[in-house]
């Protein structure tokens, strides 16, 4: 299962059964695409609850998410606009309250800006794994047989690459080329970054459709003559969504870290469009003198994709998702 | 013996498609190559490049080329206006520092989190493994670049430990090998810690409850044998597995890491032939990085198989 | 634009200030003053700076060529030791190699070059040419001759003889006509050459299709003309790493993104003015540092022991270093490379003047200077940086008038009945993406829109080559004789990336190649012209520091015992004169 190298690992939390829950014979070899069991966040997340953290979870995501909508009418200097009193300046100065970038803007704008950018992209490419990995999984685990053999196969062959080389292929191909426009950059991103988590999610789908499609009552529905589309979506397709939604929150995370890679790699979002990731990477020629612009990025990045790994944790946990018990 | 094959033939599919998906997208790359690699060539070289690189071959007959030349163990060239200088030297040199990069990593991660999540499974829901449970969450969410890029800035630079850049081979100066890996590595490691630890302890805490264990601690075994021999075993079995395919993850996952700390890896040279449409070296590189994840992938299955009686005995 | 003696910003003030302000200079001999006052180490109190700046030029103006001011600091250091290793940290590595004639080395890879390498010619502390490899280099009357004599017993670093023979294969190899290698750039460059002949065993003879006054600085190419010895010059595989020169550093090992070893050639046939045999040191690497704070780190970790860097702000920082003695600091802009925007006049907007003109006028330099320049940043008014023939303080080149650009970017919509907006392509590097921004803010800040195009290095270089671009940031034209931008301007010329086509520019080109006398004249006047018809913003003279640990001395090769030294540092320095106190 190669983690996105931005360091977090999609399939990672993915199956948790509660301690004590797995019989033990069932304790099958750990599939590269489930990944290993294990345990959630904190106690509160294990039982399903959300729990204080939970709480400051969504807390933290909603203001995040506000600020991000909301930028365009908030009061904040233009992310843009060069001050040279405050080149490199730390959090304070003149009234900047997190001070000030290598080309003098101020970074509290440039952080809510560049939320806009980070989240677009988390929630616009997850969607485009959910929406295309999620059906070619659930075909695939429904369908079995050849269908899942190819599919199953294409899956394995997209996970063979490490993410973000393949991100960066995807973007060198497609949008570092003469005349590319910051917006076909951002388009091509979400594509790349979507591309990458086909596979992913779609063999959470295939796991989950696969189990699912054996219960009871798809047979019976089958057995009444149910067509496969009403049985897939009607039946299967509800069972299996918790279990990608669980996926995909993490996936938002994942996305958010991948685009500081490409970002250091200088592949993210064009400045000077910002993002978390870009101005991160700008920050690092300034280390030495302004290690601010690092931390402030890093701090928010951390939180956001603690937040949203905490609350993935809950959504599986409370729906009980289980994907290593096919 | 069957599973083998079943695996060989996966491993060959899976193999296949990698390269062949991996030559259909450089075939996409704008530009003309030529342009990159002898931009003020004359007409006559550039129309001599053309030919020697086969570039007006049809994509399939480019692959095909390719293939045949990496299966007899000949990774191309990067190209110049003349001659080639062979890729195989640049990854003979480039591949040992992400090897080692990458078993630093995962001996420092499963050097800690084995403990770590052996003593949790023991005391679980005591505060000791509350506050690790949370810090392993909490490790979870550190962007290994951003960890990368706080090391270097504190223990780099403030407190002026450890080197910041640079790769200094252990034949010449083991120590100070060390000391250059010590940071790239642990940068890597944090996030692997988190993961093992939190596998390990769910799955000692199902073991723990299981009737060989209440059995051996009937028969009066020390509770340190019944932890570290009768346990740990079965347990080490998903452990090594999640361990066997992030090595593959880290070969590639690396390259962050590899650019920050101006680390001479595999990371650096793949990201150098994108940079310069180096394609033949672009090929060759991702389909190295995809034999190993799938031959890990491939070995840990078998000796996941060999090692547990009882998948042994299901697959069959 | 204002002088380099009034200080424009306040970084400038300060700049002056502790290297002792430079004069304003004139004429060319004064320029020199101001370079060796530069030189100098261990920056004094400023009224011993005056002084010491004062009694220099009195010096220079009464003593002719032989001022000695750059040895100040060595004075201190002692006579150079022998022995020692220098582990050099380099901006980035030539991933391509050494094959000198199909090389295309930046700064990082001259450095190597001159290690290994000698050129025939090289330039004196006037930046002047003079014979080195060669013993004369000498043309007839109407210059479509030049004769090359060698060095007697020159050995290369596998044992074989430095030849007429030799040199005619690696004057032939670099203009194209020596079957084993094929040159690019170099059959622009050596295109007047007619033929080669071996005269003697130590005599090679050039004839020229047309008159060439500067081909001895050709001969020197800023350190890219190496003479490689025939084993190498044969070498069809691995020309690029199998290095084999006459230089004072004999190849070792190359391992690309990790270093690049050399030790003392023990035959070297140079020695300094008193006697003593070249190069001091037994031992150099080269590291690759990609990225300057790590190489600043490095440097002060005792790592490496030398470095180089055109980021002003750690420029900014070495000076504060050298003053606090960790480091030794060498600085210069002089025979720099201008840093500036390339404008593609072949098509909108920029085949405009009135585009171009406005574009000018916006660029704000005072703010640049403060935000990416630590201050310290030299504006540039035309191509040629200070030190070279037709540097001119004052080109007529538009400065910042908001309004006046405002006003053209009116004109120009009014004209064409479009926006005046551009796209400026850019490489991802940290520091010309930032350029980049700033520039793009002020540009719109008058009126006009500019899109950020990121790309890799070789795409930017295909974008120019092509003509694919609108505005792209680029750095180019380093000193030495200017006749060596003669294929970068002229009209239909593959590498005049601007495609301007400027029969005055041709004209002066041509002039200034064919005439021996007046040709200050004609480069100014070139310059001149560019800054009329604005075919490129200008923006700074690039500084380059070059910093070493405090007991290690000997850059740029200046030193009681050695030559004076060539004072630009943007092709790089002689390493042979760098030694460590043992």
């Amino acid at each position: 299962m190669p983690a996105p190298d931005g360091g977090l690992d999609l399939e990672r939390p993915a199956a948790a059964p509660a301690p004590g829950d797995v019989p033990a014979a069932a304790r099958e070899p750990v599939d590269a695409a489930t990944g290993a069991a294990v345990p959630v966040g904190g106690r509160a997340a294990r039982q399903g609850r959300l729990g204080w953290l939970g709480a400051f979870a969504i807390a933290w995501l909603a203001f995040v998410t506000l600020a991000a909508v909301l930028a365009p009418v908030l009061p904040l200097d233009d992310p843009n606009e060069n001050v040279a009193a405050i080149v490199n300046q730390g959090p304070g100065t003149d009234g900047h309250v997190l001070g000030g970038d290598a080309l003098g803007r101020d970074l509290l704008s440039r952080m809510v800006w560049g939320g806009r950018a980070s989240l677009l992209l988390g929630v616009a490419s997850v969607s485009i794994g959910m929406v295309v990995g999620g059906l070619l999984g659930l075909l695939a685990g429904y369908f079995r047989g050849r269908v899942d053999t190819v599919l199953a196969g294409a899956f394995d062959v997209l996970l063979s690459f490490p993410q973000l080389i393949l991100a960066v292929t995807l973007v060198t191909v497609f949008a570092s080329g003469q005349g590319v426009s910051s917006t076909r950059r951002m388009v091509v991103l979400v594509l790349a970054l979507g591309l990458v988590s086909v596979p992913v999610l779609g063999r959470i789908a295939r796991a989950n459709a696969l189990a699912w499609s054996q219960r009871e009552f798809v047979t019976a529905a089958r057995a009444m003559g149910a067509r496969n589309r009403s049985i897939m979506f009607g039946e299967v397709l509800p069972n299996v969504l918790p279990a990608m939604f669980s996926i995909a929150l993490l996936g938002i995370a994942v996305v958010i870290v991948v685009e500081g890679g490409l970002s250091l790699l200088g592949v993210g979002v064009q400045l000077p469009t910002p993002s978390w990731g870009n101005v991160l990477a700008e920050g690092r020629s300034e280390l030495r003198q302004a290690p601010h612009i690092v931390m402030v990025p890093t701090v928010v990045i951390f939180l956001t994709v603690l937040s949203l790994n905490y609350l993935g944790d809950v959504v599986r946990a409370r729906f009980d998702v289980r994907e290593s018990a096919l | 013996m069957r599973l083998i094959l079943r695996r060989l033939v996966h491993l060959a599919v899976v193999l296949f498609l990698v390269t062949l998906f991996v030559a259909l997208l450089t075939a996409m790359l704008p530009g003309d190559p030529v342009d990159a690699i002898a931009g003020f060539a004359s007409e006559e070289q550039r129309e001599a490049l053309r030919e020697e690189l086969g570039l007006d071959d049809p994509v399939p007959v480019q692959y095909v080329r390719w293939m045949g030349d990496f299966v007899t163990g000949d990774l191309g060239g990067y190209y110049t206006v003349t001659g080639e200088r062979p890729v195989m030297d640049r990854v003979r040199d480039s591949l040992p520092v992400s090897l080692q990069l990458m078993v630093y990593a995962q001996v420092l991660a499963l050097a800690v989190a084995i403990p770590a999540g052996v003593l949790t499974a023991y005391r679980a829901g005591s505060r000791g493994d509350r506050i690790a449970n949370a810090t392993a969450f909490g490790m979870l969410a550190i962007p290994n670049f951003a960890l990368a890029l706080v090391l270097a800035y504190y223990v780099g630079v403030e407190l002026g430990w450890l080197p910041v850049s640079g790769y200094v081979r252990p034949s010449e100066d083991l120590v100070e090998h060390l000391r250059r890996m010590a940071m790239p590595a642990i940068s890597l490691a944090v996030g692997q810690i988190a993961v093992y630890m939190r596998l390990l302890r769910s799955d000692m805490i199902a073991t723990l409850q299981e009737d060989f264990i209440t059995m051996a601690k009937a028969k009066g075994v020390s509770p340190r044998r019944v932890l570290w021999r009768h346990a740990l075993r079965p347990s080490s079995l998903t452990l090594l597995t999640v361990a066997g395919l992030n090595v593959g993850t880290l070969i590639g996952g690396a390259v962050v890491v590899e650019v920050i700390f101006s680390l001479p890896g595999i990371g650096l040279l793949l990201y150098e032939a994108i940079v310069s449409r180096q394609y033949v070296a672009l090929q060759s590189l991702v389909a190295i990085i995809a034999v190993g994840y799938v031959l890990i992938n491939f070995l840990v299955d078998v000796l996941y198989a060999v090692l547990d009686p009882r998948i042994r005995h299901a697959r069959a | 634009m204002g002088s380099t003696g009034t200080g424009g910003t306040p970084g400038r003030r300060r700049a002056g200030d502790r290297w002792g302000g430079r004069t304003d200079r004139t004429d060319r001999r004064t320029d020199r003053v101001g370079a060796a006052r530069r030189w100098s180490r261990r920056p004094a109190p400023t009224w011993l700076a005056a002084l010491l700046a004062l009694a220099l030029v009195a010096a220079a103006c009464g003593g002719g060529g032989d001022s000695d001011g750059g040895a100040t600091g060595d004075e201190d250091a002692g006579d150079p030791t022998p022995g020692g290793r220098i582990v050099y940290g380099l901006e980035a590595e030539t991933i391509d190699g050494w094959c000198l004639p199909e090389a295309q080395l930046a700064i990082s890879g001259i450095m190597v070059a001159t290690t290994i390498y000698d050129t025939l010619t090289r330039p004196n502390a006037e930046g002047e040419m003079e014979p080195w490899l060669a013993e004369s280099v000498e043309p007839n009357e109407d210059h479509t001759q030049w004769t090359i004599r060698l060095r007697e017993g020159v050995k290369f670093h596998d044992g074989s003889d430095l030849t007429a023979e030799v040199v005619k294969n690696n004057l032939d190899a670099y203009r194209g006509a020596y079957p084993a290698r094929a040159p690019q750039l170099f059959i622009f460059v050596f295109q007047p050459i007619e033929s080669v002949e071996v005269v003697d065993p130590l005599t090679v003879q050039v004839n020229l299709k047309q008159p060439w006054v500067s081909f001895d600085a050709a001969l020197h190419g800023s350190g890219r003309v190496g003479i490689m010895a025939q084993a190498q010059l044969d070498d069809t595989r691995t020309c690029a790493e199998n290095l084999i020169g006459t230089g004072p550093f004999r190849f070792v090992e190359w391992v690309p993104n990790q270093h690049l070893r050399a030790e003392r050639f023990e035959d070297y046939w140079a020695t300094d003015a008193a006697g003593n045999q070249l190069p001091y040191a037994d031992e150099i690497e080269f590291r690759p540092i990609v990225e300057v704070d790590q190489r600043l780190n490095a440097l002060q970790s005792g790592e490496i022991n030398a470095m180089h860097t055109s980021d002003p702000q750690t420029i900014d920082e070495l000076r504060d270093l050298d003053e606090a003695g960790e480091v030794n600091a060498f600085e210069s802009s002089e025979f720099g490379e201008v840093s500036y925007v390339m404008l593609n006049s072949s098509k909108p907007p920029f085949d405009n003047i009135t585009a171009r003109r406005a574009l000018a006028h916006a660029l704000d330099f005072e703010e640049f200077n403060a935000i990416l320049g630590a201050g310290i940043l030299e504006q540039a008014s035309g191509p040629f940086a200070p030190g070279n023939i037709g540097h001119l303080e004052d080109t007529g080149f538009p400065t910042y008038d908001p309004e006046e650009a405002e006003r053209l970017v009116q004109e120009y919509e009014e004209e064409t009945g479009r926006p005046l907006s551009f796209t400026y392509t850019t490489t991802q590097a940290q520091a010309t993406l930032a350029q980049a921004q700033l520039l793009k803010e002020q540009a719109e800040e008058v009126g006009m829109e500019v899109e950020i195009i990121g790309v890799d290095q070789s795409t930017q270089i295909d974008s120019a080559l092509q003509g694919d671009f609108e505005a792209i940031g680029w750095r180019n034209h380093p000193g030495g004789d200017p006749d060596g931008q003669y294929n970068w301007w002229k009209s239909g010329s593959p590498v005049n990336f601007g495609r301007f086509n400027d029969p005055e520019i041709d004209e002066l080109l041509d002039r200034g190649r064919t005439t021996v006398e007046g040709r200050e004249e004609i480069y100014e006047q070139l310059n001149e012209r560019f800054a009329e018809q604005v075919w490129n913003i200008w923006i700074y003279y690039t500084p380059w520091t070059v910093a070493t640990a405090p007991d290690v001395h000997g850059v740029p090769g200046e030193g009681p015992s050695a030559p004076e030294p060539f004072p630009g540092l943007a092709t790089g320095h002689p390493v042979m004169y760098m030694w460590v106190e043992q």
